[in-house]
């Protein structure tokens, strides 16, 4: 923090942003919600022809730390706003979720260039993971989230052989056949459910349940609030990897492996190493995810898995800016909220997720916020 | 080496001796990048020998031969231009840097403390081929000019501390004025190191005749001759690659 004066923007951009999202959340029906993103729009539209966000971004970079906590500070103020609408509290609790699933694949295609058409099976590997163990076994509920985790990486590991061995659309496909493979697998496996799927226990830490409504001095708040602390925390964490491995020579070699293989190589960097490390890292996070998200649902079923799931993740990355972590955060909320509050177009909400994209790619081929020049240190020179 | 039906290299015999500068000339096709890419482990070489500093490294990963103490700079260009200077001169050293995951990820205050190290020591090597570029590490390479991307590949390669350094015709892509430049910056450097060789492959023979030790002139894969810049010069044979054979009257 560089001075008060800093501070004080700070939370006033912040105090902005969360006003307006909480009364973008709080809107019902379609006209004031079609409004408020009409409002959104052009406040963006006005920051930037007045020559604003070079001056903002600056700002940011200069406070990251600061920023970082008052935006978590924000995302708190929202959940208690909310804290007895169910619905809001989903939608905000799968933005996190989904967050931390795209930071995944973040890792795996922004930073190492490992393609990954299968995201949605590692998601639901994980929660599946979850599931067997929390209804066969007398497994704390956290320690599966953790083996939804390795699970993933472990059954990922299966496909490293045909990715490594193939680049670019070939490895690409091969992606996509398991992702097809194994939702077909899940929908025979008798053991698995098959089409109807698990149920899932609630999450269970500490003697509290999170399937129960939170109760804070007589006044009973919806129990999606501890589950959307939960998934917060997780994107915190998850974000604070992802950041970490970039900040540092991993990210380097990584970005390296992903520009210009040969050129890595000559200088002692193993492409093998590193796809492996990322393709391994981003589906132990994305098997977190998916266990967590499914104790959310408390049900969860081969059709939560599907391929336009994995296509879903992939165009937040792609809209967010690979490689881009905060990126990551404003695309999903921006793709999980909009077909949400919009009724009228989830019929069509495939189409209008390919055309953003398409756009993007078009207009705006950086993504939404685009990925900067790395910095080893948090606030250090540029 | 050779690729299907086409022999690249052929009875290519070369020695170099530590401390050397040798300069590495034919006409374009003579395989002159090859040499550096079969040496250097792009390609694995269908037959022969590599041997350095008493290991046979034929046939080794580039990683490996990397690790031996072999470092090039590219014709093209091949820097990471998204990435910045810093970050691109970095790659060059990451082997003596690899921390692990956990040194990387969860010992973030001893990782400070040896990114500012590595900061100081790409800091000192800039400021031997261009002060001016010492502000700006942390800037992207893509806004660079060409002589300053050669500047910052020739770090790259030196970061490491090799023994043998190939550089790929470094002249490329630069004025006439520049290249001069350039070599009198590598000659500095090289006054410093004394052990380290060069390799050097270059068109200009000016600058072949004022920087190298030893040349070697390659023509269809093999070896043509080899000597000081005088000799090769003066020899027939290299002027019959390079300008064609005067016709005799008989031949007319």
């Amino acid at each position: 923090m560089r001075n008060t004066k800093d501070f004080f923007r700070c939370a006033g951009l912040a105090l902005a942003l969360f006003a307006y999202l909480t009364l973008f959340f709080g809107a019902e029906d379609e006209w004031s919600i079609a409004a408020y993103v009409l409002l959104g729009v052009g406040g963006v539209i006005a920051l930037v022809s007045f020559g604003a966000l070079p001056a903002i971004e600056r700002l940011i970079q200069a406070n990251e730390r600061a920023c970082q906590a008052l935006m978590i500070a924000g995302t708190l103020g929202i959940i208690a706003v909310f804290r007895e609408d169910h619905y809001t509290l989903f939608l905000l609790g799968t933005i996190f979720v989904y967050s931390a699933a795209v930071l995944g694949i973040n890792v795996q295609l922004g930073y190492a260039g490992v393609i990954n058409f299968s995201g949605a099976s590692f998601f639901g590997i994980g929660g599946y993971t979850a599931a067997v163990f929390l209804q066969n076994t007398p497994a704390p509920p956290l320690l599966t989230l953790l083996l939804g985790g390795i699970f993933s990486a472990v059954i990922g590991s299966i496909l490293l052989f045909p990715v490594l061995r193939t680049s670019g659309h070939y490895s690409a496909l091969v992606t996509m056949a398991f992702a097809l493979l194994l939702k077909v697998f899940l929908e025979v496996s008798e053991w698995l459910g098959g089409p109807q799927g698990l149920a899932l226990p609630s999450l269970k830490f500490l003697g509290i349940d999170f399937a129960e409504d939170l109760v804070i001095m007589g006044n009973e708040y919806s129990f999606y609030v501890k589950y959307d602390l939960a998934c917060l925390l997780l994107l915190i964490m998850t974000f604070t990897f992802a950041q970490r491995i970039e900040r540092s020579w991993m990210g380097l070699a990584m970005d390296a492996v992903r520009i210009d293989e040969t050129a890595a190589a000559c200088f002692g960097i193993s492409v093998t190493r590193w796809k492996i490390t990322a393709f391994t890292m981003g589906n132990f996070v994305i098997g977190v995810a998916g266990a967590l998200y499914s104790m959310m649902l408390s049900y969860i079923n081969p059709s939560n898995f599907t391929f336009s799931d994995s296509l879903l993740f992939l165009s937040i990355l792609l809209l967010g800016g690979i490689g881009s972590l905060w990126g990551v955060i404003a695309a999903t909320a921006f793709m999980v909220v909009i077909p949400e509050k919009f009724q009228i177009i989830q019929e069509y909400r495939y189409l209008i997720y390919s055309a953003m994209v398409l756009m993007m790619i078009v207009f705006r081929p950086s993504g939404l916020l685009p990925r900067k020049p790395r910095r080893y240190i948090a606030g250090g020179p540029l | 080496m050779r690729f299907g039906g086409l022999t690249a290299l052929d009875r290519l015999d070369l020695d170099i001796d530590e401390g050397d500068i040798l300069g590495l000339v034919g006409p374009n096709g003579s395989g002159k990048t090859t040499f550096f890419n079969v040496v250097t482990g792009i390609y694995r070489p269908t037959g022969g020998q590599v041997v350095f500093d008493g290991w046979d490294i034929t046939g080794f990963s580039p990683q490996a031969i990397f690790e031996a103490g072999i470092s090039r700079t590219f014709q093209r260009s091949r820097l990471c231009l998204e990435l910045s200077i810093f970050d691109n001169i970095m790659l060059g050293n990451f082997k003596t840097r690899d921390l692990g995951i956990c040194g990387n990820i969860f010992r973030r205050r001893a990782f400070h403390k040896t990114c500012a190290e590595e900061i100081e020591k790409a800091v000192e090597l800039i400021r031997l081929l261009n002060p001016a570029l010492v502000g700006s590490i942390h800037r992207p390479v893509a806004d660079l000019s060409m002589i300053d991307r050669r500047r910052i590949e020739i770090c790259r390669a030196l970061i490491g501390k090799p023994k043998l350094l190939f550089l790929d015709e470094p002249s490329a892509g630069m004025t006439h004025d520049e290249t001069n430049q350039l070599m009198d910056e590598i000659l500095s450097m090289k006054s410093d190191e004394r052990r380290l060789t060069i390799v050097l492959i270059e068109h200009e023979m000016g600058i072949i005749g004022k920087v190298t030790t030893r040349c070697a002139v390659l023509n269809f894969g093999e070896k043509l001759c080899d000597g000081t810049y005088r000799s090769i010069v003066g020899n027939p044979l290299v002027q019959e690659a390079y300008l064609g054979r005067e016709v005799t009257e008989d031949e007319v």
